[in-house]
């Protein structure tokens, strides 16, 4: 049983703090994804855990041992990096044998291991090859076969996939998960595409400036954002963010008047809603009735956009709906899909429990059903 | 593979450039050509007015066996041997592991690291030869305190009874070579080891190796182009040196470079200048030999960028 636990682990560079006090604890075989933009402190937070920075305060612990003063090598670690690390001078199979090779793993077995880790990323052929002759995603299955070969206690993954196109990193997606659940290795895998977070993870750790912003799993990320931030990060498109005020159970901000709010506080509030969640009327009659701002026609759906503000609201129609730029068009939005935010600090708002709501029960059946199905 | 029309050329522009690059190999080839010609021809020959007696005169080995044999030239040789040998393995030891470390570093200290390192190599050469030519000539009252010192004099009594004289030992011009020299070095392998990608390392300090087993096991191995064309402009330093071993050898301890001087300087027989061409021949060949030997790891050093992952 390998778990990994981050306590109060802190990166400082001079006066700048990189990561602030993270506190994490990731169970034995899990797939944890470290979400958020560049800079945040995701890679920095995994290079912490390799070894390969050294945390300014606070403890790391892969199993039961503090792994602090311990050497990347001493941790029962592998690694895949964004850029591959290939050892250029070394053939695939080299590259692959390589970790074997230099922690004097009995000899007599390096061949099965090398060929069976290359078997499971489809690399069978391309062995006798060196790592300038391959493309990109035939770099990462190497770099993958090669974090593979030893069975290491917890797999680390920097945005394996970024260099890669966007057809084969759909293709290297599914790879990786699949081999994560084949060889039931703890996993901690850092990107900044929430798709990729979506769809990898078992939790996924939102981050942003060094602090994690909510700690959930991708269904709970996406039905609960735990602020303003998660909210307008997570899902594609982000959800809309308006700003405004509540007053006795009604939103309203210019052009958008939202009524059945009950529990939540009077007072300047974000409101968010999800594109999927709204319906799209042409003319008025809505929650929120504004002209066509931009109109985009993705195939399945047509993307509807509005001016609130100064946010821009989309919302999704079915796919025949069409309607010219500055036409009137009204979006539907039931309390029910809606997210109301603390206009100050970000964070969720949730309604006050003695009133019955239709909101927090829909989230609660969003954050429970999921963790059976993943679990 | 077959041509592409794009990269063939009309027939006139390949004959113009045949005859520019057949008359640019003679020009540049004529001096070096007609000096290793001169040498092996008797002075009535090798000096004659009639270009054809130079080229087709008998050949004699005569001023090569009065260079090297009667006037002692393989004792310059052995000194040049000896400074190019030390000045090369230092700087490059200390180059490569200074490189390695200046090129990985993220503190400000390596900045002013490499900086001063850069003011020294912008010294000129003359004034840090003057410096160091009074203290080589009085070393023996200099270091006579470290010979004095508690442990450290018991230590240096093992070695010699007194200190050293520096003015006129080959191996203390090391010294002086190697700090002329050490700035360029590490500025041009941390330049190559700036190339090598960071993953590498990490990788391999992930994959089980320590920090020093991943220099040596994964980063050495793609540097060594790096490493060979160091050592060459290293050895060219050395072995090319003359401000530096005119001044602080005496005649005993010469090598090559100044020696050669010293031979066109005499000029009381015509023999004379001949023995000094044959010792420039002589010079050359090792720079030849040396090129060819490693002249595939020297291009794709020069041409950088052959080191990256």
């Amino acid at each position: 049983m390998v778990g990994v636990v981050l306590r109060n682990v802190t990166k400082r560079w001079g006066s700048f703090t990189g990561v602030h006090a993270v506190d994490l604890v990731i169970g034995d075989r899990e797939f944890v994804v470290f979400l958020g933009p560049s800079g945040c402190g995701k890679t920095t937070t995994m290079r912490m855990i390799a070894g390969l920075e050294d945390p300014s305060d606070g403890e790391i612990l892969i199993g039961d041992r503090v792994v602090n003063d311990l050497e990347p090598k001493d941790r029962d670690v592998a690694m895949v990096f964004q850029n591959y690390g290939l050892y250029p001078n070394l053939t695939v199979y080299e590259n692959i044998r390589f970790p074997l090779k230099v922690r004097r793993v009995d000899a007599s077995t390096h061949d099965a291991r090398v060929r069976k880790a290359a078997a499971m990323v489809e690399l069978g052929d391309l062995l006798h090859r060196r790592p300038k002759e391959l493309s990109g995603g035939q770099r990462q299955r190497v770099a993958l076969a090669r974090a593979i070969v030893r069975e290491p206690a917890v797999f680390l993954m920097d945005e394996p996939l970024s260099n890669l196109d966007a057809k084969l990193r759909v293709s290297t997606r599914a790879q990786i998960k699949n081999l994560q659940h084949e060889l039931k290795v703890t996993t901690i895998y850092v990107t900044h595409d929430q798709i990729e977070a979506m769809t990898l993870a078992d939790r996924v750790v939102v981050m942003n400036k060094g602090r994690f912003q909510q700690v959930g799993t991708p269904t709970e990320i996406y039905d609960r954002p735990a602020n303003t931030f998660v909210a307008g990060f997570i899902g594609s498109p982000a959800m809309n963010l308006m700003d405004g005020a509540v007053a006795a159970g009604v939103f309203e901000a210019p052009g958008v008047r939202v009524p059945g709010l009950v529990g939540y506080p009077d007072g300047p509030a974000t409101l968010g809603f999800r594109a999927e969640d709204a319906e799209v009327a042409a003319g008025p009659g809505g929650e929120i009735a504004a002209p066509v701002y931009s109109i985009e026609l993705l195939g399945d759906a047509t993307l509807v956009s509005v001016r609130v503000g100064p946010a821009l609201v989309a919302a999704r129609a079915p796919k025949t709906f069409r309607a010219e730029i500055g036409d009137p068009v009204s979006f539907r939005i039931g309390a029910a899909g809606c997210h109301v935010f603390d206009s100050a600090s970000g964070e969720r708002i949730e309604p006050a429990p003695a009133m019955a709501s239709p909101g927090p029960a829909r989230a609660d059946l969003g954050s429970t059903m999921p963790i059976g199905a993943t679990a | 593979m077959a041509e592409t029309k794009a990269l063939r050329a009309p027939l006139g522009l390949k004959l113009g450039n045949a005859a520019f690059l057949a008359v640019w190999i003679v020009v540049a080839l004529f001096p070096l050509a007609w000096t290793a010609l001169m040498s092996f021809k008797a002075p009535v020959d090798a000096l004659s007015a009639n270009p054809l007696r130079v080229i087709f005169g008998p050949v004699t080995w005569e001023h090569y066996k009065a260079v090297w044999i009667t006037h002692g030239f393989y004792r310059n040789f052995l000194n040049s041997l000896l400074i190019t040998a030390g000045v090369v393995t230092i700087s490059l030891t200390v180059g490569t592991l200074a490189g390695y470390a200046l090129a990985r570093a993220r503190s400000n200290l390596a900045f002013w690291i490499l900086i001063t390192a850069l003011v020294f190599r912008a010294l000129p050469h003359s004034v840090l030869v003057t410096g160091y030519l009074p203290p080589f000539l009085n070393s023996r009252e200099l270091l006579m305190p470290l010979w004095d010192a508690p442990i450290l004099g018991w230590i240096l009594h093992l070695f010699a009874p007194v200190p050293p004289t520096l003015y006129g030992q080959p191996w203390a011009i090391i010294l002086v070579l190697v700090s002329i020299n050490q700035p360029f070095t590490i500025w041009m392998m941390r330049s190559f080891f700036m190339n090598v990608p960071h993953e590498l390392d990490e990788a391999a300090r992930v994959d089980g190796c320590t920090h020093f087993g991943a220099f040596w096991r994964v980063i050495m191995p793609v540097m060594w182009p790096g490493v060979i064309t160091t050592g060459l402009f290293s050895f060219l330093l050395a072995y090319n040196d003359y401000l530096v071993t005119a001044l602080l050898l005496d005649a005993q301890s010469q090598t090559m470079v100044p020696a050669i001087s010293q031979f066109l300087n005499r000029d009381t027989r015509a023999s004379d200048q001949i023995e000094a061409i044959a010792a420039a021949v002589s010079i050359t060949a090792p720079l030849f030999v040396l090129v060819l030997v490693f002249q595939r790891q020297l291009v794709s050093g020069l041409t950088a960028g052959a080191v990256k992952g």
